[in-house]
């Protein structure tokens, strides 16, 4: 396994390469520039702005010079916040959505997957159907609907938590966004939870264990739930990637200076270091959690081998 | 013995009419399958006839009656919205537009999703690394600018949608898929048609897929409603529906913003999202257990 | 299956309370006392977070208004937007206007405690133009002689038509005499800076700490995206008379999460609201809902280098006359929003050209429209079809757009197609002249005509849709360069309603400001530049029910 990891993460360099040269390509194609503006700026002008940034440099000149800084950890100026650079950006923003993303992330968990195993376990029932029903509300309703109606419930009509904004390690803050994200992630848990154990429990090895007679709740626990959890972790990988760098919607309607709201920001103002920070950043966690994920396959599944 | 019967029972699946005819009048006697397809088959045939007989279309204003308050006496029993249209004949054509990316997406989605990662997780190695890498790097790459591309160098067009919208959505699929196969390979009944002599590709299509379904119908079924959302938010960026025609998801997003002052622009739309969800997820599940190999 | 139950309670919470349209609700009732607060502190709103901080970088209006508390110019706006004495105590003019001489203060101060002189603004200027720079605005220097050439690189900066007579003495050149300079210096690009915190920490010297103001606060926190704190700055010239000790600006981008925390209490002083919250919120705010007019118009432009519109005033004008704008401003806009038929938003001094159809009632209206329609060639078994290209902004937005599309139908019989394009792409094809149709709104930099005049001269920069009218062009050119305020109002008087006849853009609405202010709030008043300094404003003490 550790001969796997180090090769898996051998080859993430190349991965990551190609993820900076694919999207620094589509981000110049895409037409538009960060200076572009409704009072257009006469083009002398123009050309002093870019020759600032380099942005009057041949692209692949502008590429070679942007992963020289990358290689030195310098991501860059931001093209939008023109005060500031990609770095600090980062910085400030990405604890926020860490403690916001995991915060919903474990509650999603800890809600999700017993609701998920216990309907497993009941299934058909009232008790099925109930938890299901209320597990699914979180993607039938969206998450920009959820959010607003907690934040009239619990900010405006009682003055128990503030309606957004950001204090660095106050608590009430990370409540509701953490909760109306976790809504979405609380279906996603349980009915793959459900799904994945209704299909253990058929299996073969679990009827004989049934037929030899070991006791219902040990055959659950020691023989079906690991396997079980497998299409979880898989979705687990990607999803905790995302969860932590940031949602647009969670941090637009709460008012986070998170990274998730300046990526989109900054994709639609043409901010390109910006972007490119952020896609580093986000390509690296789906190689390490889907690397994770795929070495917990082999915890949960011994069959499993690489 | 138990393993070969089934094996054999199993390769009859696809081409045999049998074992979808058995499926289906298993499916009947799931009361929540049978309940959802109906209330799913009703806004389905409500989003045809409705604009057909209705005597108000989905783009004409109607200055005096602006945000009038749905009323069951004669008129507009859904309302109004901010123009004076009528809301029924708008969620009616909602549905049409966001059943049919959905479903159409989703499909796609599933199709390539699946194939791709039970070709990656049955064959391994080098090759299961290579495709998972090219999935990571497509997990990576920021989307908006690809979107942006994509309607700037092809004008829009409906069938961009679906591109777009299944560029992304078949990966998360992939990596389960990937994931159960993985498990799935090393299993007894495998072993047995590769025994016989079935074939690589034959194994993957034949014996690994059906077993795959039931998680894959179950995930597929999650992400309608976000695949339909996620068509307002393209509509954004210059894709999908152009108004005055709507869709669902921009029903719903535009209904979110008029939340407290006219709640029934939000309430009604929805009702009918989470009731689409509602129904897609329980007959996922009855179908994935109509389907399951192992239920008999 | 209990789905049916948990999709009932939450809708049930909101539209229960919604339905009581008698009583407002009374988590809003604030009493108000007549002293000042203890705290004189404010949570104020940016609707977007501001590109810098940097007074020769700033582009957009969210800049503006927290440079408007960092920094001060030769001149500043009071209360009611007029230009009064900011560093400059006095100023005089040459007889031919070309040359203005400023007096600076003697007690004005960096937040260093370092006196202001006029170096530092000759500095700042210089800077501006400076190619290494990069500023956007460089153009808004203009009027200043060799500006324009210093900052296409043909002249070194230094040679800038500003100097200092004496460490109190400003000396400005100008090309031509610029009625509206004082305008123009009451903004950020034209503001002094402190030459030795830009050497010592170059692009940082906006950070925290390092920045030098000399406006009545001074930053002392910022958070990209979340919050810019600023503090009294206690060696502002004025500071005697600056009550707030703390401003904070939180910047909220989503209107809805806006108005939930001007409701909550977090937000005091908001700048957006939806247009269709309006109702609602003047039925439970009352007075607190501010809205007045500003300057700036809602603007479509016309392509005049292709068809259809290309040599077809008829057309063009009968897509203006067929528009319902009353329906729009009382319908649509809610009010948030005045009916426009001409290009120039309501301005003191300025007698506005409205074109004589603005007048009709409805039925001529649409008689002429139908009229110049068929002139123009177009029936309804042929009628016209082009596309109305737009950038895609919230549902508000395409709720107007459906508006305007279906007035044209229901008027003319003509099919105009909205299109709706990402932002930038859409800021693209315009200036490689592609829409046929096109969005086109405008605000003025300073209040005087000449600002929207000139969109439409020949050449213009901004004139994508490539209007040219020799006699238009001659107007505007003479009336920008006349000193006395009455002869230039009538020349662009005349020039205006050139304009309305060629119709080579389609005017729909003037913007208004859309504040929620709570009633403690004091010290401001609604102006058309829409900028409410904080140094007038305090707070009165208060109590939440």
């Amino acid at each position: 396994m550790l001969r796997y990891s180090i090769s898996r993460l051998l080859g993430a360099i190349p991965t990551i390469l190609i993820i900076i040269t694919l999207s620094f390509l589509l981000l110049h194609a895409a037409p538009g520039g960060p200076f572009d503006s409704q009072k257009k700026i006469p083009p002398e002008i123009k050309q002093n702005i870019e020759r600032k940034y380099h942005l009057d440099e041949p692209l692949y000149k502008q590429y070679f010079r942007y992963l020289g800084g990358i290689l030195a950890g310098d991501f860059g100026p931001s093209y939008q916040y023109r005060d500031t650079t990609v770095n600090e950006i980062i910085r400030t923003g990405f604890p926020i959505d860490i403690v916001i993303g995991g915060v919903a992330l474990f509650g999603a968990l800890l809600i999700g997957l017993p609701i998920g195993i216990m309907a497993a376990l009941r299934r058909d029932t009232l008790w099925d159907h109930s938890s299901m029903g209320f597990s699914m509300i979180g993607i039938s309703i969206p998450v920009f609907v959820i959010a607003p109606i907690l934040i009239l419930v619990f900010a405006v009509n009682i003055h128990w938590l503030p309606a957004g904004g950001w204090q660095k390690g106050s608590l009430k803050y990370v409540i509701l966004p953490a909760s109306a994200l976790a809504a979405p992630y609380i279906a996603y848990v349980a009915r793959l939870m459900r799904g994945s154990m209704v299909e253990v429990l058929n299996s073969q090895f679990i009827l004989m264990a049934r037929a030899k007679g070991v006791p219902r709740r040990l055959v659950i626990l020691r023989h079906a739930l690991k396997p079980a959890l497998m299409p979880l972790v898989s979705f687990l990988g990607p999803a905790i990637a995302g969860v932590i760098t940031g949602s647009i919607v969670i941090e637009t309607i709460f008012g986070l200076p998170g990274i998730g709201r300046a990526f989109v920001d900054g994709a639609l103002n043409r901010d390109y270091t910006l972007v490119l920070g952020v896609t580093i950043l986000y390509g690296v966690l789906i190689v390490v959690c889907n690397l994770l994920a795929d070495l917990s396959y082999s915890v949960l599944d011994p069959r499993v081998r690489y | 013995m138990a393993a070969a019967s089934d094996a054999l029972k199993i390769s009859a699946a696809p081409a045999g009419r049998s074992l979808w005819q058995d499926a289906f009048s298993r499916l009947l006697y799931n009361r929540s399958a049978v309940a959802s397809g109906v209330v799913l088959g009703g806004i389905i045939l409500a989003s045809i006839v409705v604009p057909w007989i209705s005597p108000y279309n989905y783009f004409t204003p109607e200055w005096a009656l602006l945000n009038a308050a749905p009323t069951l006496h004669g008129g507009h029993i859904f309302g109004t919205d901010d123009l004076g249209r009528d809301l029924l004949v708008r969620v009616m054509w909602g549905c049409r537009v966001s059943l049919l990316i959905g479903m159409v997406a989703s499909v796609v989605s599933v199709f390539i999703g699946v194939l791709w990662g039970a070709t990656a997780g049955f064959v391994g190695g080098r090759v299961d690394s290579f495709m998972m890498r090219i999935v990571d790097i497509l997990y990576s790459v920021p989307f908006i600018p690809f979107v942006i591309v994509l309607v700037v160098m092809f004008g829009r067009n409906l069938f961009l949608i679906f591109v777009a919208i299944g560029a992304v959505s078949w990966l998360d699929i992939a990596r389960i898929v990937r994931g159960q196969t993985l498990s799935l390979r090393n299993k007894e009944f495998i072993e047995a048609a590769r025994a016989s002599g079935v074939r690589g590709p034959a194994i993957v299509t034949r014996h690994l897929v059906p077993n795959l379904m039931g998680i894959v119908i179950i995930y597929a079924t999650l992400t309608v409603p976000s695949v339909i959302l996620f068509e307002a938010f393209l509509s954004f960026l210059g894709l999908g529906v152009q108004a005055p025609m709507t869709s669902l998801g921009v029903l719903v997003s535009d209904g979110a913003s008029e939340l407290q002052s006219y709640p029934y622009l939000l309430f009604i739309p929805a009702l009918f999202l989470a009731s689409i969800v509602y129904c897609l997820n329980y007959l996922g599940d009855g179908l994935r257990d109509v389907l399951d190999p192992k239920e008999r | 299956m209990g789905l049916g139950i948990f999709l009932i309670i939450p809708f049930c919470l909101v539209a229960c309370n919604t339905n009581q349209k008698q009583a407002p609700v009374a988590a809003h009732d604030i009493q108000v006392g007549s002293d000042l607060a203890t705290e004189q502190i404010l949570n104020r709103h940016l609707e977007a977070d501001p590109r810098s901080l940097d007074p020769s970088l700033v582009t957009d209006v969210v800049g503006q208004r927290v440079a408007d508390d960092l920094f001060e110019g030769l001149v500043t706006l009071n209360e009611e937007g007029h230009t009064v004495p900011g560093v400059a105590a006095s100023w005089e003019t040459s007889a031919d206007g070309k040359t203005w001489t400023f007096q600076l203060r003697d007690n004005a101060r960096w937040s260093n405690g370092q006196p202001i002189t006029a170096d530092d603004f000759v500095y700042a200027w210089r800077r501006q133009v400076d190619p290494a720079t990069g500023s956007e605005y460089a153009q808004a220097l203009t009027p200043i002689e060799n500006a324009m050439d210093a900052a296409a690189g043909k002249m070194p900066p230094s040679k800038l038509g500003v100097e200092s007579a004496g460490p109190r003495t400003l000396v400005v050149h100008l090309h031509a005499p610029t009625p509206y300079l004082l305008a123009l210096l009451a903004n950020a690009y034209l503001d002094p800076i402190f030459e030795p915190a830009v050497k010592q920490w170059g692009d940082r010297w906006t950070q925290p700490g390092h920045m030098v103001s000399n406006g009545a606060y001074l930053l002392s926190e910022r958070v990209i995206n979340g919050h810019i704190t600023l503090e009294k700055n206690p060696y502002y010239w004025d500071a005697s008379k600056v009550r707030l000790s703390k401003v904070v600006y939180f910047t909220v981008g989503d209107n809805d999460a806006t108005t939930d925390q001007y409701l909550a209490g977090s937000l005091e002083f908001t700048e957006r609201f939806n247009v269709s919250e309006k109702d609602r919120l003047q039925r439970i705010l009352g007075n607190q809902v501010v809205i007045s007019p500003i300057f700036a118009t809602a603007l479509f432009a016309y392509n005049l280098t292709k068809p259809p519109f290309a040599g077809n005033p008829k057309l063009r004008l009968a897509l203006n006359v067929a528009l319902d704008r009353e329906i729009l401003e009382k319908y649509v806009d809610r009010g948030v929003g005045v009916a426009a038929y001409n290009i120039m938003p309501p301005l003191d001094g300025y007698d506005p050209a409205v074109p004589d159809w603005a007048h009709l009632p409805d039925d001529a209206r649409h008689a002429l429209a139908r009229r110049l329609y068929q002139e123009a060639g177009y029936t309804d078994s042929h009628p016209l079809e082009v596309v109305l290209t737009y950038a895609s902004g919230g549902p508000g937005t395409r709720r107007f757009m459906e508006a305007l599309s279906a007035m044209w139908q229901m008027n003319l019989g003509a099919k105009v197609q909205i299109y709706n394009e990402e932002w930038k792409v859409f800021l693209q094809a315009r200036q490689l002249k592609q829409p046929t149709f096109f969005w086109a709104a405008w605000s003025g930099d300073y209040p005087d005509p000449f600002t929207f005049m000139q969109l439409y001269q020949t050449g213009f920069g901004m004139n994508d849709g490539d209007y040219s009218n020799p006699q238009y062009d001659a107007l505007v050119d003479q009336a920008s360069s006349i000193k006395d305020a009455a002869a230039r109002s009538v020349l662009f008087h005349k020039a205006e309603a050139i304009l309305n006849e060629d119709a080579p853009v389609l005017p729909v609405y003037y913007y208004v400001s859309t504040h929620l202010v709570k009633p403690y709030v004091k010290g401001w008043q609604s102006n058309i530049s829409d900028r409410h300094l904080s140094r007038y404003m305090y707070v009165l003490g208060h109590q939440e029910s």
